[in-house]
């Protein structure tokens, strides 16, 4: 459905998903390739974003299943509403009289009801969770594994089987097969490396920060309402901000937050006073804000700095060297 | 072009990036959708298709650079100076070459008369010279280790090559157009051009060259890198060393916690708790709608840490410090104290914020002990027996780093038998050779008593070792 990767580009921009070529390229590559997407790179870039763009721009459902430390598949594929299957039985007990009343021995009951284990196992009581639901799908769907350096390793053994051939097999019911290849992004936070096999099967994205360029026009997507002058210098200080040695790097989201923030206090451009009192917005711990304030004066140059002469200052101050004492 | 790519895939593999036969074929799957012409499209599609690790992205850059566009950018300049030489002549090379063509029609010959080389150097088909090259330097078994071979594998190319004839060709044309009656500006323009050729070509078939010796020093300089890393010496490191060694340790420990996260698994799955199900249930009338299952555990040890942060053996306890609390959920608890003389507990400061931070933190003394003074063992312990020692229990591994050189004070090795009496075991691990322990003012014969496990460790692969043993 694409034609290009331009193409790729523009749709996503017209959902507001701002994107350079790199990104545009792999989901192009992964629509006409069939192949899953493996989506890598700090909290708060967009990997997530990705996905919904995609969803909207392909008319796509999103089917989204988030993983977690213990997801198992029955989380992730289906469950036998046991309750259920309970509660009938219970309801049930009258006709099961009726139909045990033929049999005279324990064993002649049993396989009687044994008979009738189809009624117990049917789609009746089965709850399809999104795994399954991705591909009993009507339309092709786009399936979100979100955060799936979360899950365990033998979860993502069992994934890749599902994701090497679009099928499921429920032993009492049947298999059920994709009618259609759904678009798979997994997002990754690189809590853990994911297996090589796995890998293998995707196609690779990592996404970085974005440039001065792109967050720019982020900004002017989703903030509409904040000024040039705003988002000019918003941008800058953000990118600033990332070169230092931070605890939390802030990323897209705060700057969305940040701008948003100031616009609520109707600030159309960044100053001392403002950045101090609204930091906390975008930095989360006490040492980053700190830093960062130790530092505001040149995060806060109209002129770009970036004069070699200057670049290792943030380096840490030397510690004094200890005495060949010991 | 396959096989360039398949060759790039085998570079990328040397230098470590693992690159399977099948993520190849997606690259050329990849590729047959694309238009090979837009350079940034194609290293989009490459890196998409063959990497799949964030941090191998530098390497695959670095190598894309010198793999493809560095040696076509290099092709383009050498010869582009070899065209700006008829620039000095008034003579532009369109004009020229139509020039030539229209002449060579009324000899009856036309180009295709020329030698593949001759007629790609003439007319600057640069993608047909570099193929040639690649040829060339193919067929003269380019393997090359040192620079010293450069000018011999350059020589051997240009042979294959066959530049030398082609060179001859041009002359002999050059000849010919005299003899056709060619204008003497443009004929001189011609000469000029020609040998601006021929010192191109050279000149890219030595680059070439010192790009192969390139592209194998670096596989070799990566796999160095690597290997050495896990070897090396804990004493003197520099930082950038630091840094990287930093990142093998949360790789090691990364693996750990895979090897854990299994095994609590197979643990987990335990058998049905018919007791605690039928409680959980009574609600529902004794029926069993939500199953119990037993949790088998494994008891996890408590970990105390006393930590020699002395300059002779920071590296071993910064390292160790890392592993233990990448490693947090393997533990209990951890309790860590360092000390050189005095010793201060800084369990506080490695619970909270970053804990490379927190590491170097502590190794500054953590604001607790004053870290410029002589080691002394016997007084750092006689202080934690004094104040910690109810720290210790019987599930408690206790975890001693330190080369055991006290600088002749007092052993007071009593203190260290009250804790391993107190512990479940004692673990020492010390930078120095066991041959050395005992002599001089080294104590750890004194100590080696009350030491259960006894350790050298010099390197990360014996710590990785220890580590493993004390989890695993
Ligand atoms: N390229 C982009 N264009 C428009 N909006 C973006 C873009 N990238 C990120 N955003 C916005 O930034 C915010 C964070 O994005 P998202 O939640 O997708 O990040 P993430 O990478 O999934 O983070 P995490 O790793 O924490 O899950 C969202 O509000 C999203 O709309
Ligand atoms: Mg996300």
């Amino acid at each position: 459905m694409f034609e290009s990767v331009d193409h790729v580009e523009r749709e996503l921009a017209s959902h507001q998903y701002i994107c350079d070529k790199r990104i545009a390229t792999v989901v192009f590559l992964a629509e006409k390739l069939e192949k899953p997407v493996l989506v890598e790179g700090p909290a708060g870039v967009g990997k997530t974003e990705l996905a919904n763009a995609v969803s909207k721009v392909t008319k796509r459902p999103m089917i989204r299943l988030q993983c977690y430390e213990g997801l198992d598949e029955a989380k992730a594929l289906y469950e036998w509403e046991y309750s259920k299957q309970l509660l009938y039985t219970q309801i049930l007990k009258d006709r099961f009289t009726t139909l045990m009343d033929g049999a005279s021995t324990l064993r002649e009951a049993a396989s009687l009801v044994g008979k009738e284990d189809s009624v117990f196992f049917s789609d009746h009581f089965l709850v399809a969770r999104p795994l399954l639901r991705a591909i009993t799908s009507e339309e092709a769907p786009l399936l979100l594994v979100d955060e799936v350096d979360k899950s365990d390793p033998e979860f993502e053994a069992f994934l890749l089987e599902v994701l090497s051939d679009y099928q499921v097999t429920v032993p009492e019911i049947g298999t059920f097969e994709a009618r259609s290849k759904p678009i798979v992004f997994l997002t990754s936070n690189n809590a853990r490396e994911m297996s090589d096999a796995l890998k293998r099967r995707c196609i690779h994205l990592f996404i970085d920060f974005p440039s001065r360029e792109v967050e720019e026009q982020i900004l002017a997507a989703k903030v509409p309402d904040a000024g040039e002058a705003l988002i000019e210098d918003l941008v800058r200080m953000m990118q600033r901000l990332r070169e230092l040695d931070l605890k939390k790097t802030p990323s897209i989201s705060e700057t969305l937050d940040w701008a948003r923030a100031l616009l609520a206090l109707n600030a159309n451009e960044l100053n001392e006073d403002i950045v101090n009192d609204t930091f906390n917005v975008i930095l989360k711990y006490e040492g980053d804000v700190r830093k960062a304030q130790g530092e505001l004066t040149k995060l806060l140059e109209k002129k770009s700095p970036e004069s070699p002469t200057n670049a290792p200052e943030n380096a840490k101050p030397d510690a004094p060297k200890k005495g060949a004492l010991h | 072009m396959q096989k360039k790519i398949l060759e790039f895939a085998d570079i990328l593999r040397k230098s470590g990036i693992r690159v399977s036969t099948a993520e190849t074929i997606d690259a050329f799957e990849a590729l047959d959708l694309l238009s090979l012409d837009e350079r940034e499209q194609f290293r989009d599609t490459l890196r998409a298709t063959m990497v799949k690790r964030g941090e191998d992205v530098p390497t695959f850059d670095e190598l894309f650079d010198l793999f493809w566009s560095g040696f076509y950018d290099s092709l383009r300049d050498s010869f582009g100076d070899a065209a700006n030489r008829l620039g000095d002549f008034g003579v532009d090379l369109d004009e020229l070459l139509k020039q030539i063509s229209q002449m060579l029609e009324g000899m009856d010959g036309d180009m295709g008369d020329l030698s593949e080389l001759a007629q790609a150097m003439l007319t600057a088909d640069l993608n047909q010279i570099e193929q040639l090259i690649m040829a060339a330097a193919n067929a003269a078994e380019i393997n090359i280790e040192n620079f010293l071979q450069i000018g011999f594998f350059s020589r051997r190319t240009l042979e294959q090559m066959g530049l030398d004839d082609a060179g001859g060709e041009l002359r002999d044309l050059a000849a010919a157009l005299e003899a056709a009656g060619m204008d003497p500006q443009q004929l001189a323009a011609l000469r000029e051009f020609i040998d601006g050729l021929m010192d191109a070509a050279r000149k890219s078939v030595r680059n070439f060259t010192e790009r192969e010796l390139q592209k194998q020093n670096h596989d070799y300089m990566e796999k160095f890198r690597r290997e050495t890393l896990l070897e090396k010496s804990f004493y003197h490191l520099s930082e950038e060393e630091v840094r990287k060694m930093r990142e093998v340790v949360e790789r090691l420990a990364q693996k750990i916690k895979n090897i854990l996260s299994i095994r609590r698994r197979r643990l987990n799955k335990g058998k049905l708790d018919l007791h605690q199900t039928l409680r959980k249930n009574m609600a529902l009338g004794g029926v069993p709608f939500n199953l119990i299952f037993k949790q088998r555990k494994k008891d996890r040890p408590k970990l105390v840490i006393l930590c020699d942060v002395s300059s002779s053996v920071a590296n071993v306890s910064r390292f160790m410090l890392q592993f233990c609390y990448s490693l947090q959920e393997a533990f209990s608890k951890i309790r860590s104290y360092v000390f050189v003389a005095e010793l201060g507990e800084v369990t506080h400061t490695m619970e909270e914020g970053d804990i490379n931070e927190a590491i170097e933190e502590a190794l500054e003394g953590g604001g607790v002990i004053n870290v410029y003074t002589r080691s002394n063992f016997g007084h750092a312990f006689h202080h934690f027996w004094q104040n910690y020692l109810s720290a210790i229990d019987n599930k408690t591994t206790v975890l001693i780093l330190g080369d055991a050189r006290n600088n002749y004070n007092d052993a007071r090795a009593w203190c260290l038998r009250d804790i391993h009496n107190k512990a479940k075991n004692v673990v020492w691990l010390n930078p120095e050779s066991p041959s050395a322990w005992g002599f001089g003012d080294s104590v750890m014969d004194r100590y080696r008593p009350y030491i259960d496990v006894a350790e050298e460790c010099r390197n990360l692969r014996q710590l990785n070792a220890v580590i493993d043993r004390l989890i695993l």
